[in-house]
């Protein structure tokens, strides 16, 4: 499917983690002037790293054409175990296979570091803000090409 | 391109504390007793940059730091002034050894500096944009 097998997942999950600490770095802005206040960031190495391994794991588990759905044999409430992996020789390999590998990303977003800086340097900070905001633009960006592209298959038509 | 963008900062920031200092000179520029209430002149403090290994570009781009801020050894100048409560027994009064001229040019100097700062770091963000419509 277009959609499981494209990176508008992997967009999705940088876009909602620029804009997170796009708040983060904007709050930091905001208490410039607040006494004992220490800024705040969300690590964007963390995240990276969280979305490296999502990634692995999903190119391991269900690139095109090798995962498929084997029935409701398997055993109820899990997702995951409804499915089963093919090899490369097309053998069936049975056990859990993560449905949703991006689910676990966000969580990298989810704590906040704090870092003990006696001061918050203005500077500092709209350069963090402007570099965050490249990086969302290009998300954006691509995610714009990925939808175009899917436009032109549906009308077929190219813009 | 972001490694750029910080060795713009940390000018940025060098830039800053240097206008600090000098706009702490400018105001203490009449000031002959210091913070303990003892009658002695204000000592202009200038800040001294040194290179940022820490940060840098991978074109061989260095940042910066301050270093340390000084205290100016020049001695006070001595002014005639009889009638000042605070002259001592020949009627005269120490001030702090501030040229204005200088500090205002030195101001100007790290103005500038903070400018050509913000100059390069429009241009990296720039340089992104313009990759960015190579995709696009």
């Amino acid at each position: 499917m277009f959609l499981n097998n494209s990176t508008l997942p992997v967009l999705e999950q940088v876009v909602a983690f620029t804009q997170s600490r796009h708040g983060v770095l904007a709050g930091n802005i905001a208490n410039l002037n607040t006494p004992g206040y220490q800024s705040r960031d969300l690590s964007p190495e963390a995240f990276e790293a969280s979305l490296g391994e999502a990634l692995a794991a999903r190119r391991a588990s269900h690139s095109p054409g090798t995962a498929g759905v084997m029935g409701d044999w398997r055993i109820d409430g899990d997702p995951g175990l409804g499915l089963t992996r093919l090899d490369s020789q097309g053998a069936a390999h049975f056990g859990r296979l993560d449905t949703d590998d991006l689910a676990g990303v966000s969580d990298s977003m989810k704590e906040i570091l704090y870092h003990d800086e006696s001061d918050v340097s203005l500077e500092k900070q709209i350069t963090e803000i402007a570099k965050n905001q490249g990086k969302h633009n290009l998300a954006i960006a691509l995610m714009r090409t990925q939808y175009s592209q899917l436009r032109s298959a549906i009308s077929e038509n190219v813009t | 391109m972001f490694s750029a963008m910080d060795v713009s900062t940390s000018g940025l920031t060098a830039q800053r504390a240097r206008l600090n200092t000098i706009s702490g000179n400018l105001a203490n520029i009449s000031t002959i007793v210091n913070e303990r209430g003892e009658q002695v002149p204000y000592q202009p403090r200038y800040v001294t940059l040194q290179v940022d290994e820490g940060v840098s570009t991978r074109g061989g781009g260095k940042g910066v730091r301050v270093a340390s801020v000084e205290h100016s050894t020049a001695e006070p100048i001595v002014r005639y002034e009889p009638g000042h409560p605070l002259a001592d027994e020949r009627g005269m009064v120490a001030y702090p050894n501030i040229d204005m001229t200088n500090e205002f040019v030195d101001a100007l100097e790290a103005t500038r500096a903070y400018e050509a700062n913000i100059g390069v770091m429009e241009i990296s963000k720039d340089l992104g944009r313009q990759t960015l419509q190579i995709i696009a």
